[in-house]
């Protein structure tokens, strides 16, 4: 197995979310996560019962804050799925779901447990292991309990997550209740069945493979149905979606209201990913993903409806470390079977790095909410602004335009700054005739920053600053090493200075 | 009569368990059939049970040594399409 290209499920990703949410304003100015690179966005943990605040406030995946101190992993126990989505490829493992096909390598329960072991001694910042796939974890049921009633019992400092596609989910809620799990993920694509006959060919039910809107709508009401349970079972739930343009773009704030009336706390939004290597139908058949700017304004206009989660990285099926790196390599099986691990002693080291993160954070949290009480200085109307960063963590602006491969977007208003998505140097290709097999990569990463007006990095050359400029993006050097968000609200007021933000201008879009 | 899993089965496991004769083992380089001990689901249900859960067209075939799924009937995609953008990829 291996996966032909980029991404996956994003499971373990974060959202947003904050604690101390003091005021309803969208953040401000803020020193933020020592590590920073999120802005925040405390009017989303507003709307948090304190009981669910209380939970997911620490979970690297759920919490923006936390993302930058603790550690995530999967592991890659369930290669069997039970349905067919048009984004997946079973061949290469799932495009959007889960790539565990360049995953080198499905463990065995067993293996799992051990390697989970390894990484927590050796990561003690990691404090979520989760179960994603390869293929749907409640249709290998045997595996996955296995690794998780095993992990209750010998890390029972470990939390436990399962992503699934719910067909299975309501026969499986029983046991989920059983272990640490208090999070699941269901990725829901859709309430109604005719549109869900266009993403799903197929599920395998009742000893039969079923086909068309039958099969869509036996999945919705199962996903349905397992939602309901779990909430009933006071068991966290997330709701993942792929925003598949012209099939389920406009019908994901429905879905996002149902899903939320019914008890989720979060609605995670994912672009599609479809290339034609992929192998998928999706890929073979040309549909586009959405563009930055479709993706940003769905999860506006879902935001007020629900929490969602900006800085989705879609990541792997067995990921390893903190969000968006993989230190898989250092835990394959082979060096696995080397280590001793005494977990014992791994639990008192871990118990106190944890209480030291705890600290940091909560300090850091404090000052971040007083900041965000500080206005910035420009006029109400002032209208918004993105921009792109160049970070590789810790907060600051510390890469070259040259050798990002990614960067973070945030956008600046006299509401603050807030954190917006994170793009892929050359993910957002759509497909389209604008995209021509002969460009280059500067102009594909150009292409990428699509809406923003300017591009902060610690240094930016010659012909790429051309280029920038040329495509309506200042370039911007002036602030290697310093805070993200302190950097983006200089050259906010910076524009705003120099008349580039009157009002009626409107932002320049892609 | 018994059906056969060919090299395109990438060893996901869905089959194993669905198996009402338990005729399915993992072994290398792919899963396989026990031909003394698959009934082909005859008298436990209407369909194989292997190649109703299969995601992968081509990967078992029945004792007439044909595709159970044959190419598109699982993913949908044209036979056409399928060729072309493999023509394309194959260009690059």
């Amino acid at each position: 197995m291996t996966c032909a290209l980029l991404s996956c499920k994003a499971i373990f990703k974060e959202v947003k979310q904050m604690q101390l949410p003091v005021l309803n304003d969208a953040p401000s100015a803020k020193s933020g996560c020592s590590a920073s690179s999120c802005g925040t966005t405390d009017s989303q943990m507003d709307t948090l019962p304190d009981s669910i605040r209380e939970k997911v406030q620490n979970h690297p995946c759920y919490s923006e804050d936390a993302h930058h101190y603790f550690a995530r992993m999967h592991v890659a126990v369930a290669p069997a799925c039970n349905i067919q989505c048009h984004y997946c490829n079973r061949k290469y493992d799932c495009a959007n779901e889960s790539r565990p096909g360049v995953v080198s390598e499905v463990l065995t329960p067993d293996q799992a447990v051990k390697k989970t072991m390894a990484v927590a001694a050796n990561i003690p910042q990691m404090t979520v292991l989760g179960i994603a796939g390869p293929g749907d974890p409640l249709a290998n049921p045997e595996k996955t309990f296995e690794t998780f009633r095993r992990l209750s019992q010998e890390a029972p400092d470990i939390k436990l997550c399962v992503s699934t596609n719910g067909l299975a989910l309501p026969e499986a809620v029983e046991e989920l209740s059983k272990h640490n799990i208090d999070h699941v993920t269901i990725t829901i694509n859709c309430v109604d069945p005719e549109v869900g006959a266009k993403i799903y060919p197929w599920i395998y039910w009742n000893n039969r493979r079923i086909k068309g809107v039958k099969a869509a709508k036996i999945l919705i009401e199962q996903q349905q149905k397992g939602l309901e349970m779990l909430i009933a079972k006071g068991i966290l739930v997330k709701v993942n979606s792929v925003m598949i343009p012209g099939i389920n773009d406009e019908h994901l704030a429905e879905v996002s209201r149902v899903v939320k009336s019914k008890g989720a706390f979060l609605h995670n939004v994912m672009p599609l990913i479809a290339e034609a290597e992929h192998g998928t139908f999706f890929g073979v058949m040309g549909q586009r993903g959405p563009t930055p700017d479709e993706l940003q304004n769905l999860q506006d206009s879902c935001a007020g409806d629900m929490n969602m989660m900006r800085h989705c990285r879609q990541c792997r099926a067995d990921a390893v470390g903190m969000l968006g790196e993989d230190r898989g390599d250092e835990f394959t099986m082979d060096k696995i079977e080397d280590m001793e691990i005494d977990y014992q002693a791994a639990m008192e080291k871990r118990k106190l790095v944890h209480q030291a993160i705890q600290a940091e954070m909560d300090s850091k949290r404090l000052e971040k909410a007083q900041k965000a009480a500080v206005k910035p200085a420009v006029a109400p109307q002032t209208r918004p602004v993105l921009m792109a960063v160049a970070t590789s963590g810790q907060g600051v602006i510390n890469v070259h335009f040259g050798h990002a491969k990614e960067f973070l977007i945030y956008e600046a208003s006299p509401e603050g700054v807030r954190f917006i998505s994170h793009r892929k140097a050359d993910q957002y290709c759509g497909g389209d005739v604008s995209c021509g097999e002969t460009e280059s990569t500067l102009q594909t990463t150009i292409r990428s920053l699509a809406g923003c007006e300017a591009v902060l990095c610690s240094k930016v050359g010659y012909e790429p600053w051309e280029m920038l400029e040329q495509a309506g993006i200042m370039p911007n050097g002036e602030h290697a090493m310093e805070n993200i968000e302190e950097a983006v609200m200089a050259v906010y007021l910076e524009m705003a200075k120099a008349g580039k933000l009157d009002t009626e201008q409107l932002r320049a879009s892609a | 009569m018994a059906v056969k899993i060919i090299e395109l089965c990438t060893n996901c496991h869905a089959c194993l368990p669905v198996c009402p004769s338990h005729a399915i083992y993992e072994t290398k380089p792919h899963f396989m059939v026990d031909p003394k001990k698959c009934t082909e689901c005859e008298g436990d249900f209407a369909d194989f049970q292997c190649a109703s859960i299969c995601p992968i067209e081509g990967a078992i075939l029945n004792a007439l040594g044909e595709a159970i799924n044959p190419p598109g009937s699982l993913t949908g995609i044209p036979l056409e399409k399928m060729a072309e953008a493999m023509a394309e990829l194959q260009a690059h």
